[in-house]
């Protein structure tokens, strides 16, 4: 076994070891450290992709001295690591990218909890991503939850409090019915290890019993998993808790958290059921529409919005629509659309909220539309992050959305049934949808404000060399943004091969 | 000649134009200079280009899974290139006496000269996908030129245009990926890239994307019903109503309407389908729709906008002919209307610039005022009427004998439509030649104390854009020849 | 000298020289103004007469595209128009350059009168479609600032209706165009036609209708209902000698356009006995009656005129869409004589105008003891018009009837001759008052108030020569009808 098999392991180690060390250490070692964590943990997610494309097929590792089927697993292939490494990026980006805000917003006193949570957060996604047994994973899952609750309601105000407790509420609601999923599977099959419960499933289809209580047990987890990311029509915790957190943890909400479980979603699919089976019961259709009305009424919503944040936030509840509409279609294309766009979208994502509160900043923190006439001459390198931003989601090419709409439209079109028509045309409705809230911002940052007006409500300007590191970060976004359009192709067959050692 | 040419001749407008704001110019005059250079020299490399002939398929950024942005030169490139090459450099020079009051001159060259490189972008386009990317990236250069003076309607008029723009790309971006689906190849090839085994049963399907695919590229070429957003961007500067809305954006449009019907879906796959009776009904419709509207509307650029309106769908209707002929009548348009249309845009601006006044009823009696400028209006009246030995008559003559040809009755109304339409042209053209040469018995030149010609550099774009409606209506044989090679898939 | 140099010289000669008289302010002189537009009229009257004498020539210019040739060919039809618009425009040229003194802005109208003249000459020299529309249009245009001179708010509003009229007329035969271009051998004219019969074959529906809609187009020249409404409007409020000019000749472009389309493109015998010759026929029936009955009910002596020119020029249509020799005859020959008797008419109006102001039927009672010599004038160009003999008229009158009745079509052969009948008594009524009235202003006219008003030599004698040729053509018709009998001959 090669040392590097070692890296998933560690990684999650790392993660959350820094975390409990941070809990002793002082404001300032913790966020060196946090950041060294996120750093190395993605450097070795790196290495170990390097190596996973090199050898190919994927391993499992035994966790303590367990073998299967008792003991607790690890699995990694290349699409595995992939996800470690961009959710690393993305990460260290968003946290670099809110720093600043984060000073401003969080009490002091609370910062080193701050870099705790993170860590849990950082080591609860590596976990959901490498896991191959059920149960870790459910234990991750509310470790997830408990860190992004305490992320949203790190900056104390009423607001987010009560979309902490919003969050929590529809969250736990989603884990109980995981649970319940989970609970009935291992009653079926008396497995929580995927690969043996694939098995399983296998010989109760087979054998043509239990046909009602499969069926339950994917709804469950389904909707489980639906609920916690925010599928319409259960997103409404989610304007609130994304739009009045801090911005970094509406950064790594909208495009980790989320994500996180929805790639859960996958392994269940794939790796625990089965995808003929997921196909053949009816819940793909159920993901399919309500996918569809996601991205219509999330952007129909955000259309109405007045306030930025909200606004993206509203955009996130259609990018998710996206990924279950990917899901709905049935087709192994269909799912690696999905899987890319939740890369495409975390990339976007972030750099939205992050580049939307440089802009709000400079608007003497107003997040009304109306405030933010001129904000991109007064904060130049967010107002182009927010443009890059706005245009990939708007799926220009070069730009990563465009990618994913290829890859949905393309999977939508050699897609045998009648699916086929309402994705395309949604696709594009939804397009256009994108470019009218999305760019109507843009338009509305790149018009001057009268300098009287400026002057009255207090408006500031940012040059670039003041705030390096943001600007750092944003850059960096927009690399990440060109890479995946531009050089999708190593990514797609990533997840491909992935997906098809999933099986 | 190295392929690499295309690609300077593409990026030396958008690197030019991005660095103009970035340079420090001393005076005025230096960065008008500048600009011009940029210009002339792209123009000097098309025109080389275009003259070398036709150049196979050159890869330039490899995208995903075959997709890729490439260049290549074939006929319908050297039409466009060479047009937008000629008109360019020319209504520049205009705009720098045009400009010079409106302000934010740098931005508006930077963006301007951009432009110019996204539309050359298109037209060397090899395949769907690269002229998709350009496609988009033309609208969103010339967002930031419609928005120019920021004022309110401005404003709305740059939004309302990015939305139909972009949501056209995006119901044209259906037909691209179903092209990557049921094609050969995504390589704009004469006669289509269909491949026959598997479109099998779905040809209603792949019609259907069609039609969806060609509304998509009718947004910027202004088809019925989805022409609303031209005449609202005419507040946009005059050189960039004349030229993007008369030239590069809606002829853009009807480009890639050409390029998706014989160059990716192929003429005979669609001929005698219910979709071509659709696409040429609509295109019929905004022929008369464009020219009613015309008449009603009291405003001068917003009349040459519906007017626009109408000649841009002359273009679609024969190019709905679907028949090589079509196809000559479609480009011979193409280039006809271009000259006449930017050359009544600048008489506009150039009346507008000089006196202030934008509406037809403040035109009295300024043809003897300023009689450069209205003569050259006059000429390009007479010829978007289709006056023989002008332009548009050789234009018309060739839609028409292509309408005939095709013996299908429904082109055969399509001529009745260009004929009313015709009418219609005189009527909104004329009424402005009348006024402005014929005020009335009574009328005092006195109120118009001041009012002259422009100088040489809006003159001049002018005459030669005159003259040169007056060269292609007498001597249109080698052009026609040329459309009827590139028709034959020539080049 | 070179016959294609001088068809060109014929053609380009005035057109250039009115731009240039039209573009150089040293041409608001009133004296040079009109020695270089007497000259150049003069000059280009000698050279249209050296393309008449000069026997049959083809002569092609310039490709336009490649099945747009611009080519001219001399034929006898084309003379004897050519010849009657040369000699009425010279001397409407004479007559204006009196006239024009009372109304402003001379250097514009003559630049255009010039302007006019020559495309009218390139119309009757046309060797094909392609040309002749050209000229058509050009003429249409051109001749718009002839109708709006006076520049009043109702010559303005006159002279758009009559541009947008025309040019609907001109889309009409355009339209044609396109199709014949496909379904015929080559657009150029021949006698007998040039469709092609083998490509035409299965077309004959679309064919006839793209004819009727080309006598539609053109027939809005010559103000054939139901595309008249224009005609009334326009002509008369220009200045008097355009008037004659519209009237007299421009009207007969349109029905020179029939003749070239019917005669020489399509073939009469296409469509002898269709509906388009039905139709035809019925069309210019009501024009004839409609235009006589509008010009008895008007008041206003212009107008008048113009009505009566609604009708006459329908006599002519009528005689066409006959398709028989002799009616055929009687049209040419009417086309001739009508020219001369209308432009006559208007002037004599016009001098009115310009002596006594008056423009009503009603206010020219003892006019002719003020105007003698023009009332004269006006009296045998109407008896000449209503056909009474042996003025000019009555001999196209009786070949027209004499057509009709010949050509055994039913219903038409006998109600032709008796709609031309009513209609001459109509133009009796219409015409004759004034001369009634002018000469015998009955007993309780103030002789005492009567001065002597007739106008200048310049003025006069227009009248006299037009007056004197239409009497005279009617007195010794044979060499014309002869002349017109063998371009027929070609023909039928």
């Amino acid at each position: 076994m090669a040392f590097v098999q070692n890296v998933p392991f560690f990684s999650i180690m790392i993660s959350m070891f820094s975390g409990i060390v941070s809990s002793v250490l002082p404001k300032k070692p913790a966020k060196w450290l946090n950041t060294a964590a996120i750093s190395v943990i993605g450097a070795m997610s790196a290495w170990l992709l390097g190596y996973m494309i090199e050898v190919g097929g994927s391993y499992t590792f035994m966790m303590g001295h367990f073998p299967a089927p008792w003991g607790n697993e690890i699995r990694a292939g290349a699409l595995e690591a992939c996800m470690a490494l961009v959710f690393c990026i993305i990460m260290l980006l968003s946290m670099l990218g809110g720093r600043k805000k984060l000073d401003e917003e969080v009490e002091h006193s609370k910062h080193n909890i701050y870099y705790i949570l993170t860590d849990l957060l950082l080591s609860s996604l590596l976990a959901l991503i490498y896991t191959n047994d059920l149960f870790t994973a459910y234990v991750f899952v509310e470790i997830n939850t408990i860190s992004a609750c305490g992320l949203i309601m790190i900056r104390q105000n009423g607001r987010t409090i009560e979309a902490a407790v919003r969050y929590m509420i529809m969250s736990l609601l989603g884990s109980g019915l995981l649970l319940m999923g989970i609970c009935m599977l291992y009653d079926l099959t008396g497995h929580l290890l995927m690969s043996n419960i694939k098995e399983a499933v296998h010989g109760i289809m087979e054998a043509g019993t239990y046909r009602i209580p499969m069926i339950i047990t994917i709804g469950l987890m389904t909707v489980g998993l639906a609920i916690k990311s925010a599928l319409f029509p259960f997103h409404s915790w989610l304007p609130d808790a994304y739009g009045y957190s801090t911005v970094s943890s509406a950064a790594m909400l909208s495009s980790l958290v989320s994500k996180g479980y929805i790639f859960l979603l996958v392994k269940i699919f794939y790796r625990v059921i089965g995808f003929d089976v997921i196909c053949s019961s009816k819940i793909i259709n159920v993901l399919f529409v309500f996918g569809l009305c996601a991205m219509i009424f999330g952007s129909v919503s955000a259309i109405w919005e007045k306030d930025i944040r909200r606004m993206i936030a509203f955009s996130s509840v259609a990018q998710i629509g996206y990924i279950y509409m990917g899901f709905g279609l049935g087709t192994t294309e269909g799912v690696v659309a999905s899987l890319f766009h939740i890369m495409a979208h975390a990339a976007t994502k972030s750099l939205l909220f992050i580049s939307a509160i440089g802009l709000t900043d400079v608007s003497a923190g107003s997040r009304s539309f109306f405030d933010l006439n001129g904000a991109a001459y007064r904060n130049k390198i967010a107002g182009i992050g927010f443009t890059v931003g706005s245009l990939s989601m708007v799926g220009i090419p070069t730009f990563a959305g465009f990618v994913s709409k290829l890859l949905f439209a393309e999977a939508a079109v050699i897609h045998p049934s009648q699916k086929m028509l309402p994705t395309l045309i949604v696709l594009a409705i939804s397009t256009i949808l994108n470019a009218i809230y999305f760019l109507k911002t843009v338009i509305r940052i790149y018009v001057p404000e009268k300098d009287s007006v400026a002057k009255e409500k207090g408006f500031t300007t940012v040059s670039i060399k003041e705030q390096k590191l943001y600007t750092a970060t944003i850059i960096a976004f927009v690399v990440l943004n060109l890479v995946l359009g531009m050089m999708s192709e190593p990514i797609i067959d990533i997840i491909q091969t992935g997906l098809g050692n999933f099986a | 000649m190295s392929k690499y040419w295309i690609l300077t001749a593409i990026l030396l407008p958008i690197l030019g134009g991005a660095l103009t704001p970035l340079l420090p110019f001393k005076k005025r005059e230096q960065m008008m200079i500048y600009v011009e250079a940029v210009m002339l020299a792209t123009s000097a490399i098309v025109i080389a280009l275009i003259a070398h002939g036709k150049m196979s398929i050159f890869e330039v950024i490899y995208f995903v899974r075959g997709l890729s942005i490439s260049f290549k030169i074939d006929g319908m490139t050297m039409v466009f290139a060479g047009l937008v090459s000629i008109l360019w450099p020319l209504a520049t020079l205009y705009a720098f006496e045009y400009m010079e009051h409106e302000g934010h001159e740098k931005i508006f060259f930077m963006f301007y000269s951009m432009t110019y490189g996204v539309t050359l972008g298109i037209a060397f386009a090899s395949d769907m996908l690269s002229m998709y990317f350009f496609y988009e990236l033309l609208t969103l250069v010339t967002v930031p030129l419609v928005m120019h003076t920021l004022t309110r309607e401005a404003i709305l008029a740059s939004r309302k245009y990015l939305y139909y723009s972009l949501g056209g790309a995006a119901f044209a971006l259906i037909g691209l990926v179903f092209l990557l689906s049921y094609g050969d190849t995504l390589e704009f090839t004469m006669g289509g890239v269909l491949d026959m085994a598997q479109v099998g049963d779905k040809k209603n399907l792949l019609l259907t994307i069609y039609l969806l695919a060609f509304m998509g590229f009718g947004v910027k070429a202004a088809i019925w019903p989805l022409s609303s957003w031209l005449p609202q961007a005419g507040v946009a500067p005059t050189p960039v109503t004349a030229l993007l809305h008369a030239v590069a954006v809606v002829k853009a449009g009807v480009f890639a309407i050409i390029r998706l019907t014989y160059y990716s879906f192929g003429c005979d796959f669609l001929r005698g389908t219910w979709v071509q009776a659709v696409v040429m009904g609509l295109a019929m419709f905004s022929i008369v729709y464009g020219c009613s509207r015309a008449v009603k509307e009291t405003h001068i650029k917003r009349r040459l906008a519906y007017s626009t309106v109408s000649n841009l769908s002359y273009i679609i209707f024969g190019a709905t002919i679907m028949t090589p002929l079509g196809l000559v009548g479609a480009l011979c348009h193409l280039i006809c209307h271009a000259f006449m249309k930017i050359c009544s845009f600048l008489c506009a601006g150039a009346i507008m610039h000089q006196t202030g006044k934008s509406y037809i009823y403040e035109l009295n009696g300024m043809g003897r005022k300023m009689p450069v400028v209205f003569t050259c209006f006059t000429i390009s009246a007479f010829g978007l009427m289709g006056v023989p030995g002008l332009a548009g008559f050789i234009s018309k003559w060739n839609l028409a004998q292509a309408a005939v040809e095709s013996g299908n009755v429904q082109a055969y109304f399509g001529i009745g439509c260009l004929l009313i339409s015709a009418l219609l042209t005189a009527i909104y053209m004329l009424s402005i030649v009348v006024r402005a040469f014929f005020p009335g018995r009574d009328f005092d030149y006195g109120t118009l104390q001041g009012i002259k010609d422009p100088t040489w550099k809006m003159c001049l774009p002018l005459m030669l854009f005159a003259a040169a409606i007056v060269c292609l209506g007498l001597f249109s044989s080698p052009l026609v020849g040329f459309l009827q090679d590139i028709a034959a898939g020539k080049y | 000298m070179n016959q294609s140099i001088t068809i060109i010289l014929a053609i380009f000669f005035p057109v250039i020289c009115g731009a240039v008289i039209l573009l150089m302010p040293k041409f608001r002189e009133r004296k040079k103004l009109l020695k270089a537009s007497g000259a150049v009229l003069v000059l280009t009257a000698v050279l249209a007469l050296c393309v008449v004498t000069g026997g049959d020539t083809e002569l092609t210019l310039l490709y336009l595209g490649e099945n747009l040739k611009l080519f001219f060919r001399v034929d006898a039809l084309g003379k004897m128009f050519a010849v009657v618009i040369s000699i009425v425009w010279l001397l409407a040229g004479f007559y204006s350059f009196e006239y024009m003194k009372h109304e402003q802005e001379e250097k514009r109208y003559f630049g255009f009168y010039l302007m006019v003249y020559g495309i009218l000459l390139a119309l009757c020299f046309a060797g094909n479609l392609i040309t002749f529309y050209m000229f058509y249009e050009l003429m249409t245009l051109s001749s718009v600032p002839l109708v709006l001179h006076s520049r009043t708010k109702e010559a303005i509003m006159a002279g758009l209706k009559y541009l947008f009229y025309s040019l609907c007329g001109a889309y009409l035969v355009l339209l044609g165009i396109y199709f014949l271009s496909r379904y015929t051998t080559t657009l150029d004219f021949l006698p007998g036609g040039t469709l092609d019969m083998t490509l035409a074959a299965g077309h004959e529906e679309l064919l006839l209708t793209v004819a009727f809609l080309m006598i539609l187009g053109f027939g809005v020249k010559a103000g054939m209902f139901p595309m008249h409404a224009w005609l009334p409007t326009a002509h008369p409020v220009a200045p008097a000698p355009a008037s004659a000019v519209l009237s007299g000749l421009i009207v007969k472009a349109g029905v020179l356009g029939i003749i070239r389309a019917v005669y020489y493109i399509i073939g009469a015998d296409f469509l002898k006995g269709t509906w388009v010759q039905t139709a035809w026929l019925t069309l210019t029936l009501i024009t004839v009656f409609m235009g006589s009955m509008l010009a008895y009910r008007e008041k206003a002596m212009k107008k008048r005129l113009a009505y009566s020119t609604v009708s006459q020029a329908s006599y002519i249509l009528f005689g066409l869409a006959l398709l028989q020799p002799d009616a055929m005859t009687g049209s040419l020959l009417h086309v001739v004589f009508h020219a001369f008797i209308k432009s006559c008419l208007f002037l004599c109006a016009g001098a009115i105008i310009y002596k006594t102001g008056k423009t009503n039927v009603d206010e020219m009672r003892g006019i002719g003891k003020e105007m003698p010599v023009t009332i004269w004038c006006y009296t045998f160009a109407s008896m000449a018009l209503i056909g009474i003999p042996p003025a000019s008229g009555f001999i196209s009158k009786w070949y027209l009837a004499t057509g009709s009745l010949k050509t055994g079509i039913s219903v038409f052969s006998w109600l032709g001759p008796v709609v031309l009948l009513v209609s001459a008594l109509l133009t009796a009524g219409y015409l004759l008052p004034v001369t009634i009235h002018g000469f015998l202003p009955g007993a309780d006219y103030d002789y005492a108030s009567l001065k002597k008003s007739e106008p200048v030599k310049m003025m006069v004698v227009p009248l006299i020569v037009l007056a004197c040729l239409a009497v005279l053509l009617g007195v010794f018709p044979n060499p014309l009808t002869s002349y017109v009998s063998e371009i027929i001959g070609t023909l039928m």
